[in-house]
């Protein structure tokens, strides 16, 4: 150990120098150090402890909605106090952790509990934090002030090849206050926004739309809204005429809401004139682009043919007659009938494709070409049908196709159809006859549908991938999103209900399997499936008796009020919105849900945690031990519970090591091949680089740290390590519990010039996104983050982590080239990051670090 | 394959004051084979059992009215056969310990998976030499 200023010796020196009282002052502070120290750890813990349990009560109201239970609506009161209650602890305990250093997250938490509450009491008011909204800004939190069909509308957005006319919304909120000419007479009367600003927005929608399009004309929709329901028969259209704008387009925006605003006082007078009361409703305004075909598609017809949907279409003009198309409901969405009109000769289809006029001229012949193209009939289908899902009943999409067939869904009204009687016999029989191809797995969406198998994976490419056909893959991996938004129902060997793709498949109302064993064997590339997620089983063939029960909103479905209340109430919960630490609004104030508050609060603990000796110098002189090592490394220990074998030596070995994250780091630090990649390359000019580098900016965010130390448990490591001149901090929570797992690495500094520690982040990063670490990189400052994964990941990753830090030392100074990073990085990768015969870089595997298990870590013997 | 008779179908009466707990069960328990009546006021279900015999009660704890324990000894009283499943979002170990007591066959806290209360009715169906589809979650 050095005796520099502020070292181990001089401390003694300084303590044996003071008087007696003195020293005893001093011995009782050491005592009340390492108490507070337990009790920073404890908040810790406890932070741990409740993000464990609100997620899983996230996970489970989820699956709550996903189908999987019954429920009811104490149910859900019950379960907002629960969770509320916990995230309300965490708020606490950060705070108790850090000394009151994030006080504005009690705000935040105290709104979110707020709107929660008014949600559960149907006080939808004040949801909608703005009066008019762009289309792309509505969700589901503004279901009770814009109506489901318009969120339904503005949710298309996230699909792929689905493009939405541009427009905007005046929810029930702004309407009112747009109208209401008298002053409120009490509070509860009074519109949250000021006339004046929900004016000047509308103002500013029509400058928008009429500044960025050649769109003229505007169509408005009025979406009747009655308490907490949207009146769903009630359908006007009218169309505004707006002026042809100057380089100011404000006067002609001007014009147009002076126009909406009348339109809306007549809408309002009426309903008064009708003798009823005056109803609530939005409006939804679009621009009307210039277009060369429309028309509506319905997802399921009224002509008794239970399975079938419709798509009609007509020329923009209005003067010919359309084209009407009967489609199977599934993948590949085949016609069963269609009557095409004939065209004139010269007639320009989208694509300008020009009819010959030969069917007219001889009507024996064929009934000549479509106006809409086969690729938009089959997109367009699958769209409705993607509506239905969201909406839980038959929609009708409006659309309109420009002359190069670029189209625009225009509309979206939910609508009624009368249904089939199902014949349970029937029913019975169908399903106890079927071919079961496989069964089990996880429900992550409960619902039926049918279509053709498409095995996917990581790289498919979401164009390529046959919409409304059933998605197979081995992982139900985040980068599946894009599918999904194409897909009739998704089945995987792999994945929890807790991911992200599982969230997304709820989002769609997608039926979703996870962890159907071998479903990529009995599941072969082109066979016609029918899935039922409710049951777990996925049959041969289309088994149109069940689709047909499905379809008639038996299961949760957004038509129940219980539903859209929890979904409501999960757009304040479940959604997490601050993804980077480092960005700009990753802080209380942009917690916008609970998730984001657990979120938040869990990386600052670990932050405070991970830099504590800089945080909390008060607790720096604590009574640690030294470990010995078969390593040149001088690592002090400090064990705050179960991490150290009670009858451990003053100098305890590796075999004194209880902690099972220490144990498995070491176990990497200490590999036999991790050293044979051990070649350090040390010149005088790297020397002189180091010696001249400013201290603060190595250690940027990271700290200075005063020897190497490990405070450990029984699954906590926190590592603090100065090997050569970089600086490394590891903090890591292992257990069985994976919700609680996290492991943190940080790393900076270094010996030689800037461009080869950059080469050295490099290579850093490399490795850590290969075990699926999120890292950030800002100069030689790298920092990795791994959450919510299983035990055996962990213990790969402290494995891994242990070997880099052993082959890291001072390699920076090696790195001459990029070749000589990569070169780094394929040995590395052909001895520790081998996964299933493949590895980083391409390389063969030519050997594997053995992966302890948690119930007994291997210990590698040099 | 035959198609099952009405009368080798098991007859079952739902009884919750939460509509949507009737409009969920109903089609899952018709999927298994059961011929299901739903009722969500307690007066309405009685008149029925009344008029009617049910292999199979599902019933609510906490309701207005005639409340589900009241319900149960009701059955349990009139048709001692009727098996009778609670099923309740304020589950104690004093609730649950009364509805054994009070004849029971089983006790169900709410939330609770639709697969387990499928579970119990096919063992009740396999009491009574009913048929019922095994094509369903377990």
């Amino acid at each position: 150990m050095s005796d520099a200023p502020g070292g181990r010796q001089s401390f003694l020196r300084r303590i044996f120098a003071l008087p007696w009282s003195m020293q005893r002052r001093r011995r009782q502070s050491r005592e009340i150090d390492f108490w507070r120290l337990q009790a920073l750890f404890n908040n810790f813990r406890r932070i741990l402890f409740e993000n464990n349990a609100i997620l899983e009560d996230m996970a489970h109201l989820e699956r709550v909605l996903g189908g999987e239970y019954i429920f009811d609506r104490a149910f859900l009161d019950q379960a907002v106090r629960s969770i509320s209650s916990r995230v309300h602890h965490v708020t606490y305990n950060l705070n108790a952790l850090t000394g009151n250093g994030h006080i504005p997250l009690y705000d935040r938490y105290q709104d979110i509990r707020t709107t929660l509450d008014d949600i559960l009491s149907g006080n939808t008011r004040n949801l909608s934090p703005t009066a008019v909204l762009g289309l792309e800004e509505v969700g589901w939190e503004h279901e009770p002030q814009v109506g489901t069909s318009l969120v339904c509308l503005a949710e298309l957005r996230h699909h792929p090849g689905v493009r939405l006319a541009r427009g905007f919304v005046v929810t029930a909120e702004g309407v009112r206050t747009m109208c209401d000419e008298m002053e409120a007479v009490n509070e509860e009367q009074a519109t949250r926004f000021p006339r004046a600003d929900v004016l000047a927005a509308i103002d500013d929608q029509f400058a928008a739309l009429l500044g960025s399009g050649s769109a003229r004309q505007f169509a408005v929709q009025v979406v009747h809204l009655e308490g907490d329901e949207e009146l769903q028969n009630v359908k006007e259209h009218y169309i505004l005429a707006g002026a042809e704008p100057n380089a100011d387009p404000s006067p002609a925006a001007v014009d147009l809401r002076q126009k909406l605003h009348t339109l809306a006082d007549e809408i309002g007078a009426r309903q008064h004139s009708e003798g009823g009361r005056r109803r609530r409703f939005a409006l939804h305004v679009r621009a009307v682009e210039p277009h060369a075909i429309r028309g509506s598609v319905h997802s399921r017809t009224s002509l008794g043919l239970d399975e079938a949907m419709q798509l009609s279409a007509v020329p923009a003009t209005g003067e010919m007659s359309g084209d009407t198309f009967i489609l199977r409901r599934t993948s590949p969405f085949a016609p069963i009938q269609s009557s095409i009109s004939p065209r004139p000769a010269g007639y320009r289809y989208v694509r300008n494709r020009l009819a010959t006029g030969e069917s007219l001229a001889n009507p024996t012949m064929a009934r000549g070409s479509a106006l809409v193209p086969a690729d938009i009939v089959k997109t367009l289908a699958k769209t409705a049908i993607a509506c239905e899902r969201l909406i839980g009943g038959a929609v009708s999409l409006s659309w309109e196709c420009s002359q190069v067939a670029d189209c625009l869904i225009t509309g979206l009204l939910p609508i009624s159809v009368p249904r089939l009687e199902i014949d349970e016999n029937a029913l019975q029989r169908e399903r106890e006859t079927a071919e079961i191809l496989c069964r089990d797995g996880q429900r992550v969406q409960s619902g039926v549908a049918a279509g053709r198998v498409a095995h996917v994976n990581e790289g498919t490419q979401p164009s390529s991938f046959p919409a409304g056909a059933i998605a197979v893959a081995r992982y139900a991996s985040p980068q599946l999103t894009p599918v999904l938004q194409r897909a009739a129902a998704i089945v995987t060997e792999y994945g929890t209900t807790m991911g992200h793709l599982a969230t997304v498949a709820r989002e769609l109302r997608l039926p979703a399997l996870f962890g159907v064993p071998e479903a990529l064997r009995l599941l072969p590339e082109g066979s016609e499936v029918t899935v039922d997620a409710g049951e777990a089983i996925v049959y041969r063939g289309v088994l149109a008796n069940l689709l047909r029960q499905e379809a008639g909103h038996n299961d949760l479905s957004p038509a129940d009020p219980e539903y859209r209340l929890l979904r409501r109430l999960l757009r304040f919960i479940l959604p997490l919105h601050l993804i980077d630490p480092d960005a700009a609004d990753f802080t209380p104030n942009g917690c916008r849900s609970y998730h984001d508050i657990i979120h938040y609060s869990h990386e600052k603990a670990v932050d405070e945690l991970a830099n504590f000796q800089d945080h909390r110098p008060e607790l720096g002189s604590i009574r640690t031990r030294r470990m010995r090592l078969d390593q040149p490394l001088d690592l002090r220990v400090l064990d705050i519970g179960g991490g150290l074998h009670p009858s451990a030596p003053a100098e305890p070995t590796v075999e004194d090591v209880t902690s099972l994250p220490l144990r498995v780091f070491l176990d990497g630090l200490r590999h036999p091949r991790a050293s044979d990649l051990e070649l350090p390359s040390l010149g005088m000019r790297d020397i002189l680089s180091g010696m001249t580098h400013e201290v603060s900016t190595l250690y940027e965010g990271g700290g200075m740290l005063a020897e190497n130390l490990a405070i450990v448990g029984k699954d906590y490591l926190n590592i603090s390590l100065r090997v050569g001149y970089h600086f490394n901090v590891i903090d890591c929570h292992l257990g069985e519990d994976e919700a609680r797992n996290h492991v943190y690495y940080r790393f900076a500094g270094g010996l030689a010039d800037q461009q080869r520690r950059l080469r050295r982040i490099h290579f850093l990063r490399e490795v850590l996104t290969a075990m699926d670490f999120k890292v950030t990189v800002k100069g030689d400052l790298i920092i990795g983050r791994l959450k919510l994964v299983p035990a055996p990941a962990v213990l790969s990753a402290l494995t891994v982590l242990g070997a880099l830090t052993t082959v890291a030392r001072q390699r920076d100074t090696s790195l001459y080239s990029d070749a000589d990073t990569s070169e780094l990085l394929q040995g590395f990768s052909r001895v520790f990051l081998c996964r299933d015969g493949h590895c980083l870089g391409g390389e063969e595997q030519l050997g594997q670090l053995p992966v302890a298990s948690p119930a007994a870590p291997a210990t590698q013997q040099r | 394959m035959t198609t099952p008779s009405d009368s080798s179908r098991l007859r079952l009466l739902i009884l919750d004051d939460e509509p949507i707990v009737c409009k969920r069960l109903k089609p899952a328990l018709q999927k298994l084979g059961c011929t299901v009546e739903t009722f969500t006021d307690s007066a309405s279900a009685l008149a029925r059992l009344g008029e009617s015999a049910f292999d199979l009660v599902i019933t609510d704890l906490k309701m207005e009215g005639l409340d589900g324990m009241k319900v149960l000894t009701e059955v349990k009283s009139s048709s001692p056969a009727t098996r009778v499943v609670v099923i309740t979002g304020f589950a104690t170990m004093e609730t649950a310990r009364e509805s054994y007591r009070q004849g029971a066959f089983d006790f169900i806290a709410k939330p609770f998976r639709l697969g387990d209360l499928l579970d119990c009715v096919r063992r009740i169906g396999s009491e009574l030499g009913k048929d019922l589809s095994q094509a369903t979650a377990k």
